[in-house]
């Protein structure tokens, strides 16, 4: 069944980036090389900033909310997860465009974005393993003095670490391969995300094989996060 | 013997008598363009053909929206599957020049009775494919330039006079370069020609490799020029900058413009406009799969669109395209007030002087390949 449904299309897709008329060709990888090298990069770029924006904002609101559990901000954090993607970039680019008009198309807009989609994973994921460390430890450190920041710094995320981990790897690779928020968002110009890269080649172009190449990048990015995650769940 | 009888009664009700056959339509555009064949061709030719019922489905907006019927027509071929299960499809041009290259559509015009009316160099060759008894435009489609007449005094009258004017008004000419939508990739076609003076051999062919080193000189042209405009995200993030003002001139379709005037989501001053040496169209074709399960009831519906008064009603007066059959015998049709609508600031001399052809694939590659690597 997993193979019928995931390792069929998967390796019919691999199988389409290495041929171009029915012959076997590296020349759609030479087609990524040429056209889409800097795409890649900004992927990444992309990826690992909208990582760290929700990372920055997730970790201490999650460390006060463990500290103090507060429903209504715990719900607000979450909200994000049931907010379409499409509907996440519409509602920003409307939102931001009258005050920083280049803003929403920009790389930053995008992660910006992208990280708010991602706030409500994070949470969850974050709430959760913050809850699971034992109050014993935060306790002692709250009678030595230290405060919320410190307790979330100091022993909410060193203790918290493979999560933090695994988190950030699901996110990062949910980050690489978005579409609706960059192709919401972003300008027909310049860099764009590989995703939208894939639909230009496919759907302007009717190029398959190229497209398949793209995609085959994209795999092998998410599949280097992939590796760490199924390493931290098998430790 | 009452439960027979009641049964009888609930499946008369619940089968419609009339529908002998179930035509299945699938639209390649945006939602506008289905719902003229849901809500008005689809009854209209009802009323004229009560045997037939139609089931109009839409596949989405732009290329890829006829890149999915292509998808779903190729697939069944592929398996040997017969017959297929669409019978009219509306498919752009490209898409429909592959179809007929693939041997996937009938070539159904010369059985209708309006095949007299379907006219023009894009019936005949599209993207370098004998196309010829194969399509019908629904309605053509036009690329131009539309401005802001409170912002822009004097509009350019050719590319020369726009270059120039990008050059004095940095930021305030859009379009969406050739991954947002077709056209952007129009206007890139049309500065090409423009550069090149090759419309003649880009269009007609044969493909030279020899012609590359101009086109790329022309896409150069064309990277220092996007310096001084706005790149935007698709044709309709076009029509809202205009819209908007943050923009004052940008690349549209005509259709969209006319549509948003319709729907009063447009600013009515903004006036579209032809540059010489003109910009391209780009039709929608109406095509028969070739093992459509229906393709006698197909051609007709196709000829019932083709009908110069249906034309005129549903496809110019209605919507304000222009129309997909001989203009000559449409235009007499309809009201002085759509004919004032339709050809506001462009009028049907420009259309026939500056209305330009889309490139033939080969050049068509070569051309969006180096806007690729030289405007990025």
């Amino acid at each position: 069944m997993l193979g019928a449904v995931f390792l069929w299309p998967l390796g019919a897709s691999v199988v389409a980036s290495f041929a171009q008329d029915g012959q076997w060709t590296l020349a759609n990888y030479g087609t990524v090389a040429r056209l889409y090298a800097r795409d890649v990069a900004y992927t990444i770029g992309v990826a690992a900033a909208g990582t760290a924006l929700t990372f920055l904002v997730a970790i201490p609101v999650c460390g006060w909310l463990r500290v103090r559990a507060y429903g209504p901000i715990e719900f607000l954090l979450k909200v994000p997860l049931f907010v379409p993607f499409v509907v996440v970039g519409h509602a920003l680019r409307v939102f931001w465009s009258p005050y920083v008009p280049s803003f929403s198309s920009s790389w930053a807009g995008i992660a910006a974005a992208l990280a708010w989609k991602h706030l409500g994973l994070a949470a969850l994921l974050l709430l959760g393993a913050f809850r699971g460390t034992d109050d014993a430890y935060l306790e002692a450190a709250r009678q030595l003095g230290a405060s919320t920041g410190r307790l979330t710094r100091d022993i909410l995320v060193p203790m918290a670490g493979p999560a933090l981990a695994v988190t950030g790897i699901l996110i990062f690779s949910s980050m690489l391969a978005s579409f609706s928020i960059p192709l919401m968002m972003g300008r027909g110009g310049g860099p764009q995300m590989l995703m939208i890269d894939v639909y230009y080649r496919y759907g302007q172009h009717g190029d398959f094989a190229t497209a398949s190449a793209l995609g085959v990048v994209a795999y092998l990015l998410a599949m280097g996060a992939a590796l760490v995650y199924v390493r931290r769940l098998t430790r | 013997m009452r439960l027979p009888s009641l049964l009888a009664v609930l499946l008369a009700l619940v089968v419609p008598a009339s529908a002998a056959t179930r035509l299945n339509v699938a639209i390649g555009a945006d939602v506008n363009v289905v719902e003229v064949h849901k809500t008005l061709l689809g009854p209209g030719f009802h009323a004229t053909a009560s045997d037939v019922e139609l089931n109009v489905v839409g596949t989405g907006t732009g290329e890829p929206a006829s890149r999915a019927i292509y998808t779903k027509i190729k697939a069944q071929a592929d398996a040997g599957r017969k017959p297929w299960d669409l019978d009219v499809a509306l498919v752009s041009m490209a898409v429909a020049s592959q179809m007929v290259k693939e041997g996937l559509l009938s070539r159904y015009v010369p059985q209708m009775k309006n095949a007299a009316l379907v006219k023009g160099a894009e019936v005949k060759e599209a993207f370098g494919v004998n196309v010829d008894g194969y399509v019908v435009p629904m309605f053509h489609n036009q690329i131009a330039l539309a401005y802001v007449p409170s912002k822009v005094a004097n509009p350019p009258k050719s590319f020369d006079e726009l270059a120039a004017w990008v050059k004095a008004n940095p930021g305030r000419f859009g379009y969406n370069g050739i991954k947002g939508g077709v056209s952007g990739v129009g206007f890139t076609m049309g500065w090409v020609y423009w550069k090149t003076g090759l419309y003649k051999e880009l269009t007609q062919g044969p493909f030279d490799k020899g012609k590359e080193p101009a086109i790329r000189e022309a896409v150069t042209a064309l990277r220092d020029f996007n310096k001084g405009a706005v790149i935007t995200n698709g044709n309709a993030g076009t029509l809202d900058a205009l819209n908007r003002g943050e923009i004052w001139m940008g690349a549209v379709w005509i259709d969209q413009l006319v549509a948003w005037k319709n729907e009063g989501r447009m600013d009515p001053a903004v006036t579209p406009l032809l540059p010489a040496p003109g910009l391209p169209i780009y039709p929608l074709y109406l095509v028969v799969p070739r093992e459509a399960a229906n393709r006698e009831a197909a051609v007709r519906y196709i000829d019932y669109i083709a009908t110069p008064e249906v034309q005129a009603r549903a496809i110019v007066e209605k919507f304000g395209w222009y129309p997909g059959v001989d203009a000559e015998k449409v235009l007499p049709l309809i009201s002085p007030k759509s004919r004032e609508l339709l050809f506001t600031g462009v009028s049907a001399q420009d259309l026939a002087r500056y209305s330009r052809q889309m490139p033939i694939k080969e050049y068509h590659d070569l051309i969006s390949l180096a806007y690729e690597e030289i405007v990025r």
